[in-house]
């Protein structure tokens, strides 16, 4: 249900803290002192040569103190993270920090210093509610333009359900304000009546729109920090259904709704889904948790019309809900028990992840990511389609992890083989390939005496063959000159 | 100084050229008068061709008219010869005498896109009398071999022949005009000058005519011939008013030059041939017994290599595809061996051909506007390969890719009974379509209960709403919308007269 369609809304990349203060600024209050810099040394895992440690960034936010030696920022602040820094307004000294917890689906993250004796006389910042609308809020943080703290002032503009740009395809309820959201903004407070009512977090760059600027509410927040109350984060559960808006009437008489408004067709229901284990396509959702489901997919929440899937997004793994459809016209009402749906995921952009990957006589074999379409940048228009869809031919039922052959280092033992980098693999000797563990598995695998190791691709009639005892011989060779220390790393 | 050493050549050439052919005028005028055009001939005439596409995309509008300018070659009977890529989508064809500028109107006898030939002959036969009276025809030469010297022939703005010679250095198989269709080809290096009318341009040796020029690459200076082989099967073909086409094999090749490849194939050293990796339904190597894994070893007498080629008695080393498709006539004996599981296996039967027409994903489609129906907005249309490319490659995501693969590979919808596969390209915004405005991209699989397997049965179905309301059902996100039956009949007639002004709301052909 959150599966959001690509938008153009734009990460603030380098995070921009937004640290800002009520109504009346009081400064010589404490409220600044709880918000710290954040200074993160990076190594971004290199997908094209996935042996490799990777590529060495940094970047800078900001965070602020919600509890005894607790930092909340954004994780795209940390994410990747070598080496975290904090530093205090008035306080010139680096303190080493670490991270607690991190969701990459909400772009939340919880540091503590490494000693939190410096930051015990800090007070902890307060968490408000949802501002109203046209009500002025202010964002402090360490944004770009100097060094020392910086508060921006404005309004809250929308209140709406956004995608969230750090993993590319989680959406939650997001704030909209035009206060200016700067790079280093990312992960600072936004300030009303003296309590926190957001964290700043993303925006346009200022060719696209002006003044647009969005922060993470309270009740993603507060849903972060529940989860986390035992000790791990368990992401955000999903129905994984699409609903389909009903405007046309005679959809409307022929699925039997009547004209109050109600009802929402369900257009596909992922089989592997909490959502699919009850719902199929064309039944309607009338209600969910006893509050009725309007025909374009808006639910009523505390008076306010918002997107159904806020009823899921307060709940957390394990929990259920009560879901009341109309199937054929028949008044139906089951119980879902919500999880995370899994397949979702490698559609996004993963963090804090080593490649996985596997090499065989120069063959390189790495499952079909996000982060691995970016980059090979991968034109092949199979690979193409398995990816953009993934979710909506249901591929993930056969192939929950499609493998890829990425690379044919050459060697004369594989020389003829290259042209078929890009291949997606369908077999390896005979045993079918579903995610990049098969992989080995596969390779080790003999049919009798039968020198050969057998790859089908999908949609290439011909078998890549290898002599095995050519192969083994080659790989060693092969391993030294490509400079790969490891011939495989399959995951923790 | 210049002016006369231009001459001086322009001399030479036209004296090989006399030698050549006895339809080349020359002026013998000679040093004396090298302004004058030198060299004439008497079997060219220009071609102006308008055309108009139609829009793969609102399939039933035309795209701007625009205009090719070629030269034709007079064939014996007055018909001329000129590429089918010169005359795709034509509206209004012309020929022109070089010299007078007299023009006559033309029509499309017969013509072959994927050997991209194509003969044309007067519109009206009274007008044609005077306007052919001092043509002559040119005769066809398929003699070329490497090495032979050819001249490309160009006509200059008075008429004046303007020669290239052409040495051929290359004979091979290489794409023609139509996606996936490959012939038999010339291939030279030389330097071709821009002029009007160079969009077909005769090839000739030894005055008679050689091919056709298919192609020119500026940038490498190659120069790519139509032969004539393949003209003069073209012309065979339609001596008898019925033109039957080229046969296709239907046949994925592999090569097997790879010595752990061929050692799983248990081929041994000196063995060759090609690995068939895909045979098609319906066409001839299905016919003819081929399987995938067959390793071909000859056919029709000739010993197939392990590229895949044979060794042409006029060529030398050459693709198969010739002794199969270029050199080959429908209903022609087709002699196969195959090594199969270790044993030769020798198969034989008859050339067929397998039209674009019966093909589930039209492969191309010229002079006739894509098939579609509309109904109530909702714009449903054949896939096919015009379709796809219509779109670029840069914009292929999502649902385009979908459709793409589909098109690739079709064999479950051959399996489900599908002539053509049938999907709901766009929807013209209608009170009865309110709400689906935005689909696309979706495969229609049933409407009003019926299984939709052409746009005939799709057109049949929409006539029976069943309690006044449609039901379609998608094989994708929604996968099931209604439409109300009147208020859909209402819409069709608002998009006749009304802003779309769609001429008519069905195209199946």
């Amino acid at each position: 249900m959150k599966f959001a369609s690509v938008s153009a809304a734009v990460l603030m990349a380098v995070s921009l803290p937004w640290a800002g203060m009520a109504q009346p600024i009081d400064l010589s209050s404490s409220v600044w002192d709880g918000v710290v810099n954040i200074d993160a040394s990076m190594q971004v895992p290199d997908y094209r040569e996935p042996w490799n440690g990777g590529r060495p960034t940094g970047g800078s936010g900001t965070g602020f103190l919600i509890g005894k030696n607790r930092f909340l920022t954004n994780a795209h602040v940390v994410s990747n993270a070598t080496k975290l820094v904090i530093r205090s307004s008035n306080d010139p000294e680096p303190h080493p920090a670490r991270i607690v917890f991190i969701a990459h689906d909400c772009d939340l993250a919880i540091l503590e210093a490494v000693d939190g004796k410096h930051f015990e006389h800090l007070k902890p910042m307060q968490l408000g509610g949802i501002p109203k609308l046209n009500t002025e809020v202010i964002a402090v943080g360490y944004p770009i333009g100097g060094d020392r703290i910086s508060v921006t002032r404005g309004v809250v503009s929308r209140i709406d359900f956004r995608q969230y740009s750090h993993s590319g395809v989680d959406s939650h309820l997001s704030i909209q304000v035009d206060a200016a959201i700067n790079p280093g903004n990312s992960g600072g407070p936004v300030i009303q009546d003296g309590k926190v009512v957001g964290v700043a977090f993303q925006g346009y760059s200022g060719n696209v729109a002006q003044n647009v600027g969005y922060m993470i509410p309270v009740p993603v927040i507060q849903r972060f920090l529940k989860d986390v109350e035992d000790g791990k984060y368990d992401h955000y559960v999903d129905l994984a259904i699409s609903d389909f808006p009903i405007e046309n009437p005679a959809q409307r008489k022929a699925l039997g709704l009547g004209e109050d408004g109600i009802g929402v067709m369900v257009g596909s229901a992922e089989p592997a889904g909490s959502g699919g284990k009850v719902l199929k396509t064309g039944d309607v959702i009338v209600a969910m948790d006893g509050s009725p489901v309007f025909n374009n997919g808006l639910i009523k929440l505390d008076d306010e019309l918002v997107n159904m899937n806020e009823v899921v997004e307060r709940k957390f793994a394990g929990d259920s809900i009560e879901i009341e459809f109309l199937r054929d016209g028949k008044k139906m009402k089951e119980t879902v028990k919500l999880a995370r749906f899994e397949p979702y995921v490698r559609l996004g952009n993963l963090y804090d992840e080593r490649p996985r990957y596997l090499v065989y006589a120069g063959l390189v074999f790495q499952p079909l990511e996000r982060n691995l379409m970016d980059a090979h940048s991968i034109q092949d228009p199979l690979v193409n389609y398995l990816f953009d869809n993934f979710l909506g031919d249901k591929l993930y039922v056969e192939k929950p992890e499609p493998v890829i052959l990425t690379q044919v280092l050459p060697d004369e033992v594989n020389t003829f083989l290259t042209p078929y980098a890009h291949g997606v693999v369908e077999e390896i000797n005979g045993v079918k390939i579903t995610r990049l563990a098969d992989v080995k598995a596969a390779l080790a695998k003999k049919n009798g005496d039968e020198p050969f190791v057998v790859v089908k691709l999908m949609e290439v009639n011909r078998p890549l063959v290898l002599r095995r005892d050519l192969a083994e011989e080659a790989h060693p060779r092969i391993m030294k000159t490509y400079n790969i220390p490891q011939d495989a790393f399959l995951g923790e | 100084m210049k002016t006369f050493l231009f001459s001086l050549s322009s001399l030479v050439l036209a004296m090989s050229l006399c030698a050549q052919g006895p339809e080349v005028a020359v002026d013998s005028g000679g040093v004396g008068t090298p302004r004058e055009a030198i060299i004439k001939s008497s079997s060219l005439l220009k071609v102006n061709v308008t055309y108009q596409s139609f829009s793969p995309h609102i399939p039933w509008q035309k795209e701007s008219p625009g205009s090719r300018r070629g030269l034709g070659v007079v064939l014996k009977g007055n018909e001329i010869l000129v590429t089918a890529q010169m005359v795709a989508d034509s509206t209004y064809i012309e020929l022109e005498q070089p010299e007078s500028g007299q023009k006559l109107t033309a029509k499309v006898k017969a013509v072959d896109y994927e050997a991209n030939v194509a003969v044309l002959v007067a519109e009206n036969a009274e007008r044609a009398k005077g306007f052919f009276a001092e043509v002559k025809p040119m005769e066809i030469d398929t003699g070329a071999r490497i090495g032979d010297g050819l001249s490309v022939w160009q006509i200059g703005p008075a008429g004046d022949l303007i020669v290239t010679p052409l040495r051929v250095s290359k004979v091979e198989t290489a794409d023609y005009f139509v996606d996936g269709s490959v012939f038999l080809v010339y291939e030279g290096n030389g330097i071709i000058r821009t002029e009007g009318n160079s969009f077909t341009l005769p090839v000739v040796k030894g005055g008679k005519l050689a091919g056709l020029l298919l192609r020119y690459d500026s940038k490498n200076q190659v120069t790519t011939v139509l032969p004539a082989p393949i003209i003069d099967h073209f012309l065979k073909d339609t001596a008898d008013g019925t033109y039957e086409g080229f046969p296709n094999l239907g046949v994925e090749f592999q090569l097997t030059l790879d010595g752990q490849f061929r050692d799983y194939l248990k081929m041994k050293e000196g063995d060759t041939g090609m690995y068939v990796s895909q045979v098609m339904k319906g066409m001839t190597g299905e016919k003819l017994g081929l399987k995938e894994g067959d390793i071909i070893t000859s056919v029709n007498g000739f010993d197939i290599d392990s590229r895949g080629n044979y060794r042409d008695p006029q060529y030398g080393t050459l693709s198969v595809s010739h002794v199969v498709r270029g050199r080959a006539f429908v209903g022609d004996a087709l002699k196969v061996t195959v090594m199969r599981e270790g044993k030769e296996v020798v198969l034989e039967g008859k050339l067929a051909r397998k039209n674009p027409a019966e093909m589930i994903v039209s492969p191309y489609r010229f002079d006739r506007g894509p098939n579609y129906l509309l109904a109530g907005g909702l714009l449903f249309q054949e896939l096919s390969k015009a379709y796809l490319e219509g779109f670029g490659r840069d914009r292929q995501t999502g649902p385009i890719l979908r459709l793409a693969r589909l098109a690739k590979s079709p064999e479950e919808f051959e399996k489900k009974g599908c002539k053509k596969i049938i999907f709901l390209s766009a929807v013209l915004p209608t009170p009865s379509a309110q709400g689906y405005e935005r689909m696309g991209g979706q495969i229609v699989e049933e409407v009003n209960g019926v299984a939709i397997t052409d746009l005939t049965t799709l057109d049949e179905a929409l006539k029976k709403p069943v309690n006044g309301v449609h039901t379609i059902r998608l094989g994708e996100f929604p996968h099931l919308i209604h439409i109300d039956a009147l208020a859909m009949e209402r819409d069709n007639m608002a998009i006749i007269t009304g802003g779309y002004r769609v001429g008519s709301l069905k195209r199946i052909e």
